[in-house]
């Protein structure tokens, strides 16, 4: 992130985040392979009204098809390429994938994005279902740059913790009032047989808590509040 | 899924006796109701169809649509979604059975497979039960019973005590405490109507005995009605093995092989195997002879279960006997060439046990070549295997030689919330283990799933995975050997990657008519002029 609040990224440039995220793991801003800047060695008595420019575009062709591309991610060159197998299956090769990566890049989920924008994606690799944002990296920039001071604001706020699973609420360890740790056990949701213990994502205090014992909930259900 | 819709039963002619198998001649039952869901149902019917046999499916309303009901002849609805107003409806599962006209009942797995009282609600309907007879699934579900039936007939079970252990009861505490002792620390209580690990406590140190002994019980009591807890000795690293046995009644019990299912977590197995790598033929025959002796001194009818756990110094002790069909049966009949269902149906209906298992018994200690399940689980196992019931957007299994997939999911449906969460069962048997592996590395490599997350990297992990190709494997291996989080976020930062590029790609072919003209012919030094350019079509490329 540090590398997009010094430079506003190329305006061809995506940032790809994780709809849920992963620890560790921020978005990724792929820019496209940057055209070459050659320097012209400055002739000595002549400026810039001497009609010799001080850089000079190398090269204005077509992107490199060759196979190893590069691409900026996170503004450093790097060498992968996707290439389609039909509309949906590709294969990823380079960034440290010895072999090439089998990849299935599928249009948005049910619910496509809400945000104007942002289109979703889901992708499958090796087995794992990994559903992305894709968005115009500059247009991402200047937003966070335009909400950081918003969020830094609601981030003592209320919590709102919302269900990751749909199931049964089978148990509710917390009265509203109680101060909670982070970690701390809040409810205990059953799907599937098993029951599933859902935690405090921060220490604070319940302000309100929006289900009982035998209440069925579907993903995205508010839970409880936390302040 | 070709099936084809034969006409109905043919009433029997003669001839039975020299084709004691042909269904087409002379099916074991008119009509067999499946007591259950899943893929597990599919399993039970396409056997009853090979035989000839009518099937029966019943289903909750989550399930109105599901392969099961669409597979059988004849569906009845049993009630809403929650397994306890459907499936588990004992009374409702013999009316349905009643009111079509079938004779048989087969559990499956899970549900009401081991309920000895499900077992006698369908033999005082007049129909039968196919599984074991019902005081065989009792006696043989307590535990602390099957402890005590193994010490009988000098099989050895796992170290610890035979009779249920005082609880709350602070004179005794003494004498527990001194047989805890004996048996050695660390401990496991468990409970003796237990399964699941449900009533299972670790204890390390003596005094937290007497309070894990009260806290287990407590559980026991809840989860089974019956708090009755017993003491065994813990086994690390262990291997479990089993035997699968199948009875015919009239005294005759054989073992057609064993599976090991070392690799679990939280007990619930993933992957399963047949044989079970790296035992001599000898220690097979000698463990497959404890596991008969078992079944025969109690009595066994059908299909059963012998559990073992491994030890590292290469003894086994007795564990337990499940009486049903196991999920993992596939194994075995992939390396013993038996059908195990189909066998579970003519045994059902009074006949001798045929020549296909007797003879794979025979085999037994040195089957045919070696065969692999995974359990394809809608579960994260980035997320501590985390269940993740919902709508499967993509299903492609794989195919080729080799390789059976049991599952009841096509694409477009949903996994609901309320069952297990076991959703396809990949099948792979090879010349050796080594081949068997390696065709489980392919066969995975073909499988597409997307919607849910399921086990699938779990699964692709482990058919890599050095150690579990050396045969390296226990009980402890997943804890060991797999980094979810890991492996999760390694593919992230790939789909990332892969999402951006094909997103970039994307734009370029939609930009590069528009943006041909204009680049071409600008020369100009300074990049602000394209660059405001550039900017200008971004801004109209759609998104």
């Amino acid at each position: 992130m540090a590398a997009l609040s010094d430079r506003m990224p190329d305006p061809r440039g995506v940032r790809i985040a994780l709809s849920a995220p992963i620890e560790g793991l921020g978005p990724l801003v792929l820019e496209p392979p940057q055209l070459p800047l050659v320097a012209v060695p400055r002739m000595a008595g002549e400026g810039l009204l001497g009609g010799t420019a001080p850089v000079e575009p190398a090269g204005l062709e077509e992107p490199a098809g060759d196979g190893s591309a590069q691409v900026l991610v996170d503004g450093e060159p790097i060498a992968a390429e996707l290439s389609f197998l039909d509309g949906e299956r590709a294969i990823l090769r380079g960034e440290g994938h010895d072999e090439a990566t089998r990849v299935l890049l599928l249009p948005p989920p049910a619910a496509p994005g809400l945000r104007q924008g942002i289109s979703h994606r889901e992708v499958i690799v090796d087995g794992w279902r990994i559903e992305v944002e894709v968005e115009s990296a500059a247009r991402a920039a200047l937003r966070e740059r335009a909400s950081r001071g918003r969020e830094e604001a609601t981030h003592s706020g209320p919590t709102e913790v919302h269900a990751i699973i749909p199931g049964v609420v089978v148990a509710v360890s917390v009265a509203a009032g109680d101060a909670v740790v982070a970690g701390q056990q809040l409810l205990v949701v059953e799907a599937m047989k098993m029951q599933n213990e859902l935690r405090a994502p921060r220490d604070g205090t319940v302000e309100r808590i929006a289900v009982g014992p035998g209440v069925t909930i579907e993903v995205g259900d508010l839970l409880l509040v936390l302040s | 899924m070709a099936t084809s819709r034969s006409e109905p039963a043919r009433t029997a002619p003669a001839g039975r006796a020299s084709l004691p198998n042909d269904a087409a001649v002379d099916p074991p039952f008119r009509r067999v109701l499946i007591a259950n869901r899943g893929e597990i149902a599919v399993r039970i019917i396409r056997a009853c169809r090979e035989l000839g046999v009518e099937a029966v499916a019943v289903y909750s309303d989550s399930d109105r649509a599901a392969a099961h009901v669409r597979l059988a002849d004849v569906a009845v609805r049993l009630g809403p979604p929650p397994p306890t107003e459907s499936y588990l409806r004992i009374d409702a599962v013999v009316k349905a059975a009643l009111d079509t006209g079938a004779e048989a009942i087969h559990p499956g797995y899970g549900f009401l497979a081991e309920r000895a009282a499900f077992a006698r609600a369908v033999e005082a309907a007049g129909l039968v039960f196919i599984g074991p007879p019902p005081a065989a699934i009792e006696a043989l579900g307590d535990k602390l019973h099957a402890r005590r039936l193994a010490d009988s007939v000098g099989v050895e079970a796992v170290p610890g005590t035979l009779e249920p252990a005082p609880v709350d009861r602070p004179d005794q505490v003494h004498a527990i405490v001194a047989e805890a002792e004996r048996i050695g620390f660390p401990l496991l209580i468990k409970a003796a109507a237990g399964g699941g690990g449900r009533g299972m406590r670790r204890v390390e140190r003596a005094r937290d005995l007497p309070a894990a002994l009260a806290s287990g019980s407590r559980e026991a009591a809840s989860a089974f009605g019956d708090g009755s807890v017993y003491l065994e000795r813990e086994i690390r690293p262990a291997r479990h093995v089993e035997v699968q046995l199948l009875g015919d009644g009239e005294g005759t019990v054989v073992a057609l092989g064993e599976r090991d299912c070392s690799l679990q977590r939280r007990h619930q197995k993933l992957v399963e195997e047949a044989p079970a790598p790296g035992r001599e033929p000898d220690a097979r025959r000698r463990l497959h002879e404890m596991a008969v002796r078992l079944g025969a001194a109690a009595g066994l009818r059908n299909a059963a279960t012998a559990e073992f756990l491994l030890a590292p110094d290469g003894s086994f002790y007795f564990l337990e006997v499940n009486t049903r069909l196991q999920v993992e049966h596939g194994v075995t009949e992939l390396v013993a060439g038996v059908d195990i269902v189909r066998e579970q149906l003519a045994i059902a209906a009074g006949r001798p046990l045929s020549e296909a298992p007797r003879a794979a018994a025979a085999r037994a200690a040195e089957p045919e070549g070696h065969a692999i399940e995974v359990r394809l689980s809608a579960e994260d196992p980035g997320r501590d295997f985390a269940p993740t019931p919902g709508g499967v957007r993509r299903w492609i299994m794989p195919a080729g030689p080799g390789v059976r997939v049991d599952t009841a999911i096509e694409a477009g449906d949903r996994v609901p919330p309320e069952y297990d969460n076991l959703i396809a069962k990949v099948m792979v048997h090879g010349a050796d283990r080594e081949a068997a592996i390696d065709r489980l590395r392919r066969a995975l490599d073909e499988t597409e799933i997307a919607g849910i997350q399921t086990t699938l990297p779990f699964h692709r992990f482990v058919a890599r995975d050095p150690s579990f190709r050396a045969g390296e494997v226990s009980t402890d291996w997943v804890a060991a050997r797999w980094d979810g989080p890991a492996e999760h976020a390694r593919a992230a930062r790939a789909a990332q990657l892969a999402a951006g590029l094909a997103a970039l790609d994307r734009a370029a072919a939609d930009g590069a008519a528009a943006m041909a003209t204009p680049l071409r012919h600008i020369t100009t030094s300074d990049g602000r002029w394209r660059r405001s350019g550039i900017e200008g079509l971004v801004d109209r490329w759609p998104r």
